[in-house]
């Protein structure tokens, strides 16, 4: 026979209806956004690995200041070490109005396919291919007109290049910049008719004789060359990375003995390709850790209300106890109502995740990266992880604390001695505290357990806020700091010609250098000359990164320096992230050489835009071999027009130093926003739930209080004042310990993960804001609160008599 | 007269299911006069305590204290009414269990403007040994002394109690009795003691039958004994 006791299931939910409500709609939104996110986030990874396979994703590229020779292809496709099949991927970089840049490719057949997402690929001379992510920035659609280093074209396809899933302009950029930069692909009959100066020489390349001891294909079909395998599929790497990094190590070698390369970038370490996988796999961590606390907070919440209904019911389980009922059959009863919550919030989560939230989440991956189209995947993990862990969870707990409060006797429950420790000594408070104030301390005593949750989900809460509170200030005031600190408008980086420094003719090399210095000679009296370099960071557990070498005059009036020889001035970016101080040796290596510097730190000078070391240009100049009169770009507070825009590498100016903060505002600031909203909704249910459990388990107390003549205000004033006062200093508590926490949690991140540097400051404004909003949540929960105690009625202590 | 009620009324349910719990009841106290109110279970007795002490209401009749009517009293004034006059001693003490013996005392001092020494009345109850250990710590009959030191500690000019011996064995019923009555003795408050124990009645002023929702017997005790002398 069914227990007779399980039909008080619905009557239960229906009697304290609020309660459930809030419970249930808390859990389903948890659930449904987990289980969406994990889906997405599986079906779009599926979908981002899968498309190495079919869209053949290159193994690398190198960039080359002219076409190679048909000689040249040959040698470097036919060498002994790392044989590779070469493709041509020429681009051109043009520039446009804006400050926008395309990056225009010829339309692909043989590798780095393309998926269109919507329209169609050029068929006509005048029709053009963008990203779908910089249409989605810049609000362009199908239809519309682009023009492009003077011509004019009508976008027809919106896609996602297998190589440029993230939009990273430079392999060496801080951050994606899908806003300002495109990659865009057109007819081939109309590729040729960009001006030479945008066009790079750039070519992908294909490992084509990988020892097949080396691979492990996982069963995937490839239609590539013979030879040709994808480095990644869906079920994983089929090379090691390690393996990977020595067949480009050894290929960069085979490369150079044939031509020298402006930049050589193999798959691994080019962010416009992997950057999207590794941000799939944080992202899904923080969102599985998201739930599980957020469903622990939900057990323990359900572990406190199982608590009060037992002492409200101790008289009854004390009878069926005595009736013969065994633990186990008491246990289950009380653990059904949350089993049934978490279950059914469980199922519906699920078909909302699999639906509305599915499609959420995918367009918050698809605000952020430039991925192909993707087919929902049914994702067993995210089951798991969503509903049987949940549930899991819930069960441990609530039969935790049934299974302790079922160790006492029958005859404990029908008399009320629920409590385990009666010969616990009261804790002494001066009879010279108020009376008011020690009987708050007693109710604070009383609930401690409600109130560390209290305080550790405001803490929670507080932490998700400042993330969304924090994020619009910091990328705010680091453009703000960027534009305070430039040391001049314009940084003209210019590109020396491969030919001055490593041809072997002295004489060509002469002539290209006498041509380039003509080039960059100007007029403007306000450029000055200064040497460039760039080395890597060899710093543990930091990032490898590249750092700026300046080499400038000794009298700059750009740079605040006096800079002697021997002299080695890190910018506070570098020192900051590399925690430098002066007296410091700093290690540096060549990029793509097995060559190291050591210097040691004279100065630290206070620059933020970038992680960068000054020297004294003559000093730099003798270092790195450049000969005495070299230099290698210019600061200007105006723009130089009189220079030959074909040695311009680039200009780093104010839109090139914040292209972090602008990509982080396009592609987070609607996050942080809804993030803001969580955080409250959580901190409501929190308050809401724990006080009212708090005001449920003191109700006889609260009633006789009345009976005794305590007006509502004084009740409430003793009852809502104790949680009042928790949740303030929880509050201010979180706000500091969230505040520390989410800066050292990013200033990990960055040192570990990501290129450049920002600093994170919780502004009093923010803690302020974080303050009032906490407070303006808790009013609303204590008005609710109030209203329940003035409900408490005078015959709940008399139902105790009876 | 200190204490007055005149045809007081109530009924619990509707139509066919109604119970006419009171039916009418009058009866008047002086100011220091110890009343018991006798009678079975479902006579009425603890309704009628409870509309005296303003936590039910009556369907109609009126009930006023030193010539202060409790008739369309709003909440708040029954509040007021309450802590004014009233100090409430119960069968099962409802002590707030997460405050100490003197705190518990002290939740009644604080309604009153003038309240009896808190110290010197756990004295008087024989409880100042205990006064930083919590409810849960005491014995029943510890526990009931706190919650008369609870009830009178603000000098009610009215104490009820309703069944104060109902959960103790006969010595501390004794125990308790004898205090209830110094009590009255020292501070002069009218008592109204709901009990079933026919011994009892014998301690009081005055004693009301009550069977059925009806005053059978009112009268007033000429043979009193004092607590010591009850046999229970």
């Amino acid at each position: 026979m069914r227990n007779p006791l399980n039909k008080r299931l619905f009557r239960e939910l229906k009697s304290d209806f609020g309660k459930y409500a809030v419970i249930f709609i808390m859990m389903i939104l948890l659930i449904s956004e987990g289980s969406g996110f994990l889906v997405a986030a599986n079906s779009m990874l599926f979908a981002y690995k899968n498309a190495f396979v079919k869209y053949k994703t290159e193994d690398g590229n190198f960039r080359i200041s002219k076409k190679l020779s048909k000689n040249e292809i040959e040698l470097i496709e036919g060498n002994e070490k790392v044989p590779v099949n070469i493709y041509e991927n020429f681009y051109y970089e043009i520039p446009a109005e804006d400050e926008k840049t395309y990056r225009v490719f010829k339309l692909r057949d043989e590798i780095n396919g393309v998926s269109v997402i919507k329209g169609e690929l050029p068929e006509n001379s005048d029709e053009i291919a963008v990203d779908r992510m910089f249409a989605d920035n810049n609000k362009l659609k199908i239809g519309d007109k682009l023009k492009i280093d003077n011509k004019e074209f009508k976008i027809s396809a919106l896609v996602a290049l297998s190589d440029y899933s993230t939009m990273f302009q430079n392999n060496n950029d801080i951050m994606f910049d899908a806003t300002n930069f495109s990659v865009a692909l057109v007819h081939p009959d109309v590729f040729d008719d960009f001006h030479d100066e945008y066009l790079r020489y750039c070519y992908s390349w294909k490992y084509c004789a990988i020892p097949e001891e080396k691979i492990n294909m996982h069963g995937f079909s490839y239609d590539g060359k013979e030879g040709e395998i994808p480095i990644i599929t869906p079920k994983g790497r089929t090379i090691s990375k390690k393996y990977e990094i020595e067949l480009s190590e050894d290929l960069m070698k085979e490369i150079y003995d044939v031509v020298h390369m402006e930049e050589y970038t193999p798959q691994y370490m080019n962010q416009a390709i992997y950057f999207t996988g590794e941000d799939f796999g944080s992202d899904a961590i923080m969102i599985r850790l998201f739930v599980y606390i957020v469903v622990m907070i939900i057990a323990f919440v359900f572990g406190f209300m199982i608590n009060n209904t037992i002492h409200k019911e101790s008289e009854s389980i004390g009878t069926l106890r005595a009736s013969g009922y065994k633990k186990s059959e008491i246990i289950s009863h009380y653990m059904m109502v949350p089993i049934f919550v978490t279950v059914t919030s469980a199922l519906v989560g699920n078909i909302l995740g699999y639906t509305v939230f599915k499609d959420i989440n995918a367009n918050l991956y698809y605000g952020s990266y430039s991925l192909p189209k993707f087919e929902t995947l049914w994702n067993p993990e995210a089951f798991v992880e969503t509903t049987i862990i949940p549930v899991a969870l819930m069960m441990l707990i609530t039969w935790n604390t049934l299974r302790k409060k079922m160790r006492l006797s029958p005859l404990d429950f029908i008399r009320h001695n629920l409590s385990k420790n009666k010969n616990k000594k009261a804790l002494k408070l001066s009879y010279k505290i108020p009376f008011f104030t020690r009987f708050r301390l007693r109710v604070i005593f009383q609930n401690s357990r409600n109130y560390i949750l209290l305080l550790f989900g405001v803490f929670f809460a507080n932490f998700i806020l400042v993330f969304g509170l924090v994020f619009p200030s910091a990328i705010q005031e680091y453009s703000d700091e960027v534009d305070d600190n430039m040391f001049c408008k314009y940084q003209y980086i210019l590109e020396v010609p491969l030919e001055v420094l490593g041809s072997d003719s002295k004489v060509e090399s002469m002539i290209s250098y006498m041509k380039f210095q003509s080039g960059v000679e100007t007029e403007n009296e306000n450029a000055e000359k200064f040497s460039s370099y760039s080395l890597l960071s060899t710093t543990p557990k930091i990032k490898e990164e590249q750092i700026m070498i300046y080499g400038i005059n000794g009298d700059s009036k750009y740079i605040d320096l006096k800079l002697d020889k021997d002299d080695f001035v890190v910018s506070s970016s570098f020192a900051d992230k590399h925690k430098l101080k002066i007296g410091d040796k700093v290690k540096l290596k060549e990029e793509y050489e097995d060559k190291n510097y050591e210097f040691v730190i004279s100065d630290i000078y206070n620059y933020t835009g970038s992680l960068c070391v000054f020297m004294n240009q003559d000093y730099m100049n003798e270092i790195f071999v450049f000969g005495d009169d070299y230099f290698s770009g210019y600061f200007s507070d105006e723009a130089l027009d009189d220079i030959d825009e074909k040695y311009v590498s680039s200009i780093i100016d104010y839109q090139g130093l914040t292209k972090v903060s602008r990509q982080l505002s396009v592609s987070m600031g609607g996050f942080m926003s809804v993030i803001q909203y969580i955080s409250m909704f959580i901190f409501i249910i929190l308050i809401y739930l724990l006080s009212k459990i708090i005001i449920e388990r003191n109700a006889g107390n609260i009633s006789m209080a009345k009976i005794l003549g305590y007006s509502n205000q004084e009740v409430s004033s003793l009852y809502l004042h104790a949680t009042t006062i928790v949740t303030i200093i929880s509050i201010i508590v979180s706000i500091f310990a969230s505040s520390i926490l989410v800066k050292y949690a990013f200033e990990f991140a960055l040192r570990s993960e990501m290129n450049g540097w920002f600093y994170i400051n919780v502004t009093n404004k923010i803690k302020i804001k974080m303050f009032i909003m906490g407070i303006v949540s808790y009013v609303i929960v204590a008005g609710i609160e109030y209203i329940k105690i003035k409900k408490v009625s005078l015959e709940q202590a008399l139902k105790n008599n009876e | 007269m200190f204490l007055e009620l005149n045809q007081i009324k109530k009924s619990f349910g509707s139509g066919e299911t109604k119970v006419e719990v009171l039916k009418g009841i009058d009866f008047s106290l002086e100011k220091g006069e110890f009343c018991v109110l006798l009678g079975p279970s479902g006579s009425g007795k603890s309704t009628l305590l409870n509309i005296i002490g303003g936590i039910d209401n009556a369907d109609s009749g009126v009930i006023s204290i030193n010539g202060d009517s409790m008739a369309d009293m709003k909440e708040k004034q029954l509040t007021m009414y309450r802590r004014k006059h009233l100090g409430y001693i119960f069968q099962r003490y409802n002590l707030i269990p997460n405050l100490t013996i003197r705190e518990n005392i002290e939740v009644g001092s604080y309604l009153s403007d003038n309240p009896l020494d808190v110290d010197e009345l756990m004295e008087i109850l024989g409880i100042s040994n205990h006064k930083n250990k919590y409810p849960n710590q005491l014995s029943g009959g510890q526990q009931q002394r706190t919650a008369i030191g609870r009830a009178i500690v603000k000098n009610p000019d009215i104490l009820l109690c309703d069944e104060p011996t109902g959960a103790l064995d006969s010595k501390t019923s004794l125990e308790i009795l004898k205090l209830i009555e110094k009590i009255n003795k020292t501070y002069q408050n009218t008592i109204v003691m709901v009990t079933h124990n026919d011994v009892i009645k014998d301690m009081a002023d005055r004693i009301i039958k009550l069977k059925d929702g009806t005053i059978r017997k009112n009268y007033v005790n000429e043979n009193k004994l004092s607590a010591e002398e009850l046999d229970l």
